[in-house]
């Protein structure tokens, strides 16, 4: 099992090409450190009908545990790492989100073990990857699990190119898959 | 001698070509684009900006973002005592608060060197110009935000710190504590909870300063729409004399100060809504707004294609939220309970409609209606 740290999700390929946008919090409380639910980097996160951020997924129920749990729509990793000055200044609350284009990132914030819905355990390389509520440390957070394959309706948000196993404990991933 | 805007736009395309041309470019818009921004934002004339540096600012152990600490003044007091007596002890303790930085950018505006010759205004000087007011406007929506909540922090604390509806109908059934808000003359009078703006009284301005003045501090300098600003020239010989009015019938107020409060008026009415006015101390009992990096300009092109953006690292903090009161010229509720639906009506417009146009030529609303062909 991951453990989360300071610094949870760290790109592999250059950073450049792809598209960072900030967005306005749903719920501003989410970035205040010392919130018990406060995000971290690495979070995954979807657009609400007033073009603001949520969580993808109900952040009280695991993935394991029904469907709210997991992603059902497009969502996106949230890039700032928890408390960041510069998230808490603006008003509004902004945080930023890797919006488009294709990434490498290493990501603290998945359960390789976690059987969410028809998902799978992470145990392959190429194996896609989907968004769901895990419990790491003692509290829950929306990251990866695996995705199950043809029989799994979740939406793929990427790929393992790299496991936990052999990257000093964190998952690589590719971006990109199917809704 | 003039330049025709064509020959500039074609100039700025050749400048690009080379490196030095760049660069010359960039230096050219970043020294255009400091001198406007200092003249503009409303925000800088109520709390004027400081140039700091990153010796200034502190880090975090938890992550890459900066914050300048700031020593909030001691509490003292003195007291009467006799001759054998003593007095109270005080540990002396300081508050600290933090102003963390942050970045307002333009769009990255992009056009290629062949759709630039269509033009034959200075686009790219005018992509200059509104890149800096775009800033402008984020720094002044930021600021408005930031004093709208401190009112309302201080509003909510007055009344047992619970978040109160104040609207004609609770000021009129004394069920409400206008300790940082108040409402104007007319508006506690209306006959209905709206949104409607009513001109601003004399004795309204007068009743704003005592909630400042009445706290320990002076009130200094007012913040108001153009729109309220005009209803002031509707005052009558009452309000002002038969010299003023005279003087303000033909020339318009030409003074600096008004009820000896120096004021400040902004056309910004998507930002500042009509219908607020504030009021402020003077910056050092009220907040800070630091400057990290002064507005950058970056300019590139890639094969055919031009990008630009600007961009600043500011702070900006309200310190001490006692030291702005609001006026609402209007009866509705302006607190998050929005009682009466008048608050998107009040509050800065969100950020993506700023800057909508005026004109509708896009939607071919011009008249005479040409046809070419």
């Amino acid at each position: 099992m991951a453990t989360v740290q300071k610094v949870n999700f760290e790109p592999v390929t250059d950073i450049l090409p792809v598209q960072r946008r900030d967005f306005p919090l749903a719920d501003p409380t989410l970035a205040q450190p010392l919130n018990s639910l406060a995000l971290v980097d690495g979070e995954w996160m979807t657009l609400t009908s007033t073009y603001k951020l949520a969580r993808a997924a109900d952040i009280a129920t695991l993935g394991t545990a029904g469907a709210g749990g997991r992603a059902s729509l497009k969502s996106f990793p949230l890039w700032a790492e928890r408390g960041r000055y510069d998230v808490q200044a603006i008003a509004g609350t902004k945080m930023p989100v890797l919006f488009r284009g294709d990434y490498e990132f290493d990501t603290r914030i998945f359960d390789a073990t976690a059987v969410a819905g028809s998902g799978l355990a992470i145990t392959t390389v190429m194996q896609w990857l989907k968004v769901a509520t895990i419990a790491l440390g003692g509290r829950n957070y929306v990251g990866l699990v695996g995705h199950g394959g043809s029989a799994d309706t979740d939406p793929v948000i990427g790929y393992v190119s790299r496991l936990p196993s052999a990257n000093g404990g964190k998952l690589r991933f590719l971006s990109g898959g199917r809704l | 001698m003039s330049v025709p805007a064509r020959v500039l736009n074609e100039l700025f395309t050749q400048k690009l070509a080379s490196a030095e041309g760049k660069e010359k470019m960039a230096e050219y818009g970043g020294s255009y684009i400091r001198d406007r921004l200092r003249e503009v934002a409303f925000s800088r004339k109520v709390l004027p900006p400081e140039q700091v540096t990153r010796a200034d600012c502190q880090r975090s152990v938890n992550h890459d973002t900066l914050v300048k600490i700031i020593d909030i003044e001691p509490k003292s007091r003195a007291l009467a005592i006799t001759f054998r007596g003593q007095p109270t002890a005080r540990f002396i303790r300081g508050s600290r608060a933090e102003v963390a930085f942050y970045t307002i950018s333009s769009e990255i505006f992009q056009k290629t060197e062949q759709e630039l010759l269509a033009y034959e205004m200075p686009i790219t000087k005018i992509i200059e110009e509104n890149s800096v007011k775009d800033i402008q406007e984020i720094e002044d929506r930021e600021f408005t935000i930031h004093v709208e909540a401190s009112v309302q922090a201080l509003q909510q604390e007055a009344n047992g710190g619970v978040v109160t509806a104040l609207n004609k109908t609770t000021v009129q059934a004394g069920s409400v504590v206008e300790f940082s808000i108040r409402k104007g003359e007319l508006a506690r009078n209306a006959a209905t909870n709206d949104g409607t703006v009513r001109p601003i009284q004399r004795p309204d301005l007068v009743n704003l300063f005592k909630m400042l003045d009445g706290n320990r501090l002076r009130s200094e300098r007012l913040l108001m729409t153009e729109v309220d600003w005009d209803d002031i020239l509707q005052w009558t010989l009452e309000d002002q004399g038969d010299r003023v009015q005279s003087e303000t019938t033909v020339d318009g107020y030409k003074y600096n100060t008004l009820l000896g409060r120096s004021y400040i008026r902004t056309i910004k009415t998507d930002i500042l809504r009509p219908g607020n006015v504030y009021i402020f101390t003077k910056p050092e009992f009220f907040g800070k707004f630091y400057v990290l990096n002064n507005t950058k300009f970056y300019i590139d092109k890639i094969a055919n294609m031009i990008t630009f953006q600007a961009w600043e690292d500011i702070a900006m903090a309200v310190l001490n939220i006692a030291a702005v009161r609001k006026l609402e010229l209007y009866s509705g509720d302006a607190t998050s309970l929005d009682a009466d639906g008048v608050l998107s009506g009040v509050i800065p417009v969100a950020e993506d409609a700023l800057g909508a146009v005026n004109n509708r030529v896009d939607q071919g609303l011009k008249f005479p209606q040409i046809s070419q062909f």
